[in-house]
């Protein structure tokens, strides 16, 4: 039986072949749009190990069966800047490795296929070419301060993937600030900008497209993973920590650096947590449907361009509802042992990233009747050499025993390091807080973003 | 206690085979018809009428004892993987087991009209078992399945005329059931870590059900039989244990430690519902020594919708295996050859729809579609059966919805025999 079904099979699929030859998608020439989430930003780092995974270098991997001939702007470890690990395990320590790495592909005649932008937002594809590390993919000098889309055309790409908007609304989530134009940018703008974007690569190239849509920043672990409680270890009890507009309530969201300063000097019990570590539910609630409207911007332009629409958005709910993994094994966004996010709390783990290429593959194989094999998770989910590797601590099992439930320690010095690779001003100030502020920060609506002046050039 | 005592001694000759029929079916319960790969619904003339046909026992003239055992064994059991997990190029064996599940029968008239029987056999049962099941790449959904499953059925005959009989019988099953599966942890830069082992060892519970059947010998060359087995729906309780696997790194093995419960008995609850079965046979006796006989089964496997493990304690999450098995049908053509010194030789195929979903293929239990070729032997008081069972190879490529953490992507290839011998005074 299955015999005649494969012969049959087999006889329809060449009588079908010369269409089906013809729809395969090419990665002849593939350019990756994009920011940190697509350059293979991992641990707070932009770093080899991580680009090496990087979703773009796997779909193209799997589609044309080689390892050359996707070139990314690679840098030695640690990183830049150097990338978070774990300090030590008990107590549960993150922090950045110290130093920095160098750029490893920096003479390459041409455009980058990898044209992921650490920290950049979408307008930023449009009109920048300089400030922080897009110095380092655009290589201003070299490349007469052309911009990422410019870039991209140069190449007459085959297939191009888009995968920015997430720095629009993530710089309100990771700084705790929800300020319209400076930390969120506006939907009307957003929209103009992304249909922009398409339409130049729709009518300045042949290529096709693969366009993916934001994730909810309201899931990742930077933001949900620290209770808005504490806990009496000796009666059980929860006291609601202290926000800069009173006691928290469930609803509220404490983001991740705030493991290192709660408690101390009766931080966020008799002292408010400050305002640019906590994310209150209705600025949670602006951001959300803000990502919404985004995504409507995106699934609209994606079907009128008749490119594959890849939901990010919907996998990593799936992923927060334990319905992600392989093998019986959930991977999900909790931090630390989730699987899908890094020490960073914001970009995907090595896993992560597969996951996510394998979203890219199968949503561009139902699109474009491609065959793409998808990514073997294999090697991503049983990685490493075992625990023992694990930690520099020296802590006994005593010791161990004698902690309270794992804590952890996401230090300043991660949080500093983090948000300035991404280009987000640690402590935003809404305009009408300035009085005559140093330009940029309070730049007006339309641009939203800093570094524009170079100002900012230096965190980079 | 008790129970469970006698279960497990009764049962450890019997119960676990790797899938000798469809689903987790066994057909195979006497070697007379196993000769002719099953079909015998219109001829159900031997004491292994109990199950293929209750229809016949009415046609019981004098006290016939039965007993035998089957031999399966699997030949070939492989897996090979496809991506995204566990990736092309991975290869897998399960164990190749023997089992030898046993059956006995007793059938007796009480007078000319009414006769009776009791029957002892195993029409369901399964192991799977993994070779190196710590390496296996699906360990973390089941290293080693087992369901173990013996009916005892009192049955009543009424031979209506001459030419015209009906059974009903009372099922009695009792059933235990095994799953073990590792379980993992993530942890940062390492990925998936073993970190225990959760093994399931369900009590030996019982459920209740009947039989009813037909057997009408219409002419001297031709009868027909109908017969009705009904679902049966077993509860099982029993405990789960889960045990520790070291980390390699003390201070990890102790925060493991803390977050779940180790070394303890966690009450469990879980349930079956085996399906229901219907048979039509139609026998053509082409000459006086040579018969042919072809039999159509309807199983139905729509019945086997999910399998719910409840910890009725909440020390762990209830877990939901969801397995949408269809209705099936399977088709038999037996043929008996009568040679004059009373050697009576036997020929059969089956055709063996797999119930399974291809979303449901799993290491917990892979099935497919299967073709069975069957030889029997038969002279006085000793029958013998060899069958060799090839199955479809089986490709999972996709999960139902909202399953996609149970991904286990890849071919399974399977080749068993059976060897089977009944002795009847």
């Amino acid at each position: 039986m299955y015999r005649l079904k494969t012969l049959l099979g087999a006889l329809a699929l060449a009588l079908l072949a010369p269409a089906a030859v013809l729809a395969q998608p090419d990665f002849t020439r593939y350019v990756a749009i994009g920011d940190s989430l697509t350059a293979g930003f991992q641990s707070g780092s932009l770093v080899v190990t991580g680009q090496r995974n990087s979703y773009p270098f796997l779909i193209y991997r799997q589609a044309t069966g080689q390892s050359t001939g996707f070139e990314q702007p690679l840098v030695s470890e640690p990183g830049i800047p150097g990338q978070l690990e774990l300090r030590s395990l008990v107590p549960l320590v993150i922090a950045p490795r110290p130093g920095q790495g160098s750029p490893t592909n920096l003479t390459l005649p041409r455009p980058y296929n990898n044209l992921g932008v650490p920290g950049a937002r979408l307008r930023d594809t449009l009109v920048t070419f300089t400030g922080g590390l897009h110095d380092l993919v655009l290589r201003p000098s070299g490349f007469g301060n052309t911009t990422a889309l410019q870039q991209a055309i140069f190449l007459n790409p085959t297939f191009v993937t888009i995968w920015i908007g997430n720095n629009d609304a993530l710089a309100a989530a990771t700084s705790g600030r929800v300020i319209e134009g400076v930390t969120l940018t506006p939907a009307a703008q957003f929209d103009t900008d992304f249909r922009a974007l398409v339409a130049a690569v729709a009518t300045q190239t042949s290529a096709r497209m693969a366009i993916a849509t934001i994730p909810d920043v309201t899931v990742i672990p930077f933001v949900n993973t620290v209770p808005t409680f504490i806990t009496n270890p000796a009666t059980g009890e929860r006291l609601a920590l202290l926000g800069p507009d009173g006691r928290l309530t469930p609803d509220d969201r404490v983001l991740l650096p705030a493991s290192s300063v709660i408690g101390q000097g009766g931080v966020g019990i008799t002292v408010p947590l400050p305002d640019n570590l906590v994310l209150s539910a209705s600025e949670l609630s602006t951001i959300s449907s803000r990502i919404q409207a985004y995504n409507n911007t995106i699934r609209a332009v994606a079907n009128e361009r008749n490119a594959a629409l890849v939901d990010t958005n919907a996998f990593l709910t799936q992923a927060a509802q334990g319905h992600v993994g392989v093998g019986g094994i959930v991977f999900t966004p909790a931090f630390l042992t989730g699987g899908v996010f890094s020490l960073d709390g914001v970009h995907p783990t090595p896993a992560g990233y597969a996951f996510v290429a394998n979203q890219f593959i199968e949503a561009i194989n139902a699109r474009f009747g491609g065959r793409i094999p998808l990514v073997n998770l294999f090697p991503f989910v049983f990685s490493g050499t075992g625990p023992t590797a694990a930690a520099t601590s020296t802590a006994t099992a005593a010791d161990a025993l004698s902690e309270p439930a794992p804590d952890f320690i996401f230090t300043e010095e991660a949080r500093q390091s983090l948000l300035q690779a991404l280009r987000i001003d640690p402590d935003p100030k809404s305009p009408s807080d300035e009085n005559g502020g140093t330009g940029p920060k309070g730049g007006k609506g339309g641009k939203g973003h800093k570094g524009g002046k170079g100002g900012k050039k230096g965190k980079g | 206690m008790v129970w469970k005592a006698l279960g497990a001694g009764a049962l450890c000759a019997l119960a676990a085979l790797p899938l000798s029929a469809a689903g987790f079916s066994i057909f195979e319960q006497g070697s007379k018809a196993m000769g002719m790969a099953g079909a015998f619904t219109a001829q159900a003339d031997d004491p292994s009428l109990l199950f293929h046909n209750v229809g016949g026992l009415g046609f019981v003239e004098d006290r016939q004892f039965s007993v035998g055992v089957t031999w399966i064994h699997a030949l070939k059991a492989d897996f090979e993987g496809d991506n995204p997990f566990p990736g092309a190029g991975y290869e897998a064996e399960q164990k190749k087991l023997s089992e030898f599940p046993p059956h006995a029968y007793w059938v007796q008239p009480i007078n000319a009209t009414w006769k009776f029987g009791l029957g002892l056999m195993t029409p369901f049962g399964l192991t799977t078992e993994w070779d190196n099941p710590d390496e296996f790449a699906g360990r973390f959904l089941s290293t080693k399945a087992a369901l173990r499953v013996i009916d005892l059925q009192p049955t009543l005959g009424w031979q209506v005329n001459p030419r015209f009989s009906i059974g009903i019988g009372a099922i009695a099953r009792f059933s235990d059931v095994e799953l073990n599966r590792n379980v993992p942890r993530i942890f940062p830069g390492l990925g998936a870590v073993d970190i225990g082992k959760l093994n399931l060892e369900s009590d030996f519970d019982e459920g209740f059900g009947f039989t009813v059947g037909l057997l009408h010998k219409a002419t001297d060359r031709f009868s027909w039989g109908l017969s009705y087995r009904s679902g049966i729906k077993v509860e099982y309780g029993g405990d789960a244990r889960l045990t520790q696997v070291s980390t390699g790194n003390a201070a990890i093995d102790a925060l493991v430690r803390a977050g779940a419960p180790f070394d303890r008995d966690l009450p469990v609850e879980t349930a079956i519902d085996f399906p229901d079965e219907a048979s039509l046979g139609l026998a053509f006796g082409i000459t006086p020594n040579l018969l042919v006989e072809t039999d159509i089964n309807y199983t139905g496997w729509s019945s086997f919708d999910k399998v719910k493990i409840d910890f009725t304690d909440n020390s762990l999450p209830d877990t939901t295996l969801p397995e949408k098995y269809d209705d099936a049908f399977n088709y038999r053509l037996g043929l008996r050859w009568t040679q004059g010194n009373g050697h009576q030789w036997r020929f059969g195929y089956v055709y063996d729809e797999t119930p399974q979903p291809e979303e449901a293929v799993s290491p917990l239990l892979p099935d497919a579609n299967r073709n069975g070729f069957t030889v029997g032997y038969g002279l006085n008081h000793l029958d013998l059966a060899f069958m060799y069972l090839l199955f479809d190879e089986r490709t999972r490529s996709r999960n139902f919805p909202g399953e996609g953490a149970s991904t286990f992507f890849g071919t399974y290839d399977t080749e068993a025999i059976l060897l089977a011998a009944t002795v009847n005074f």
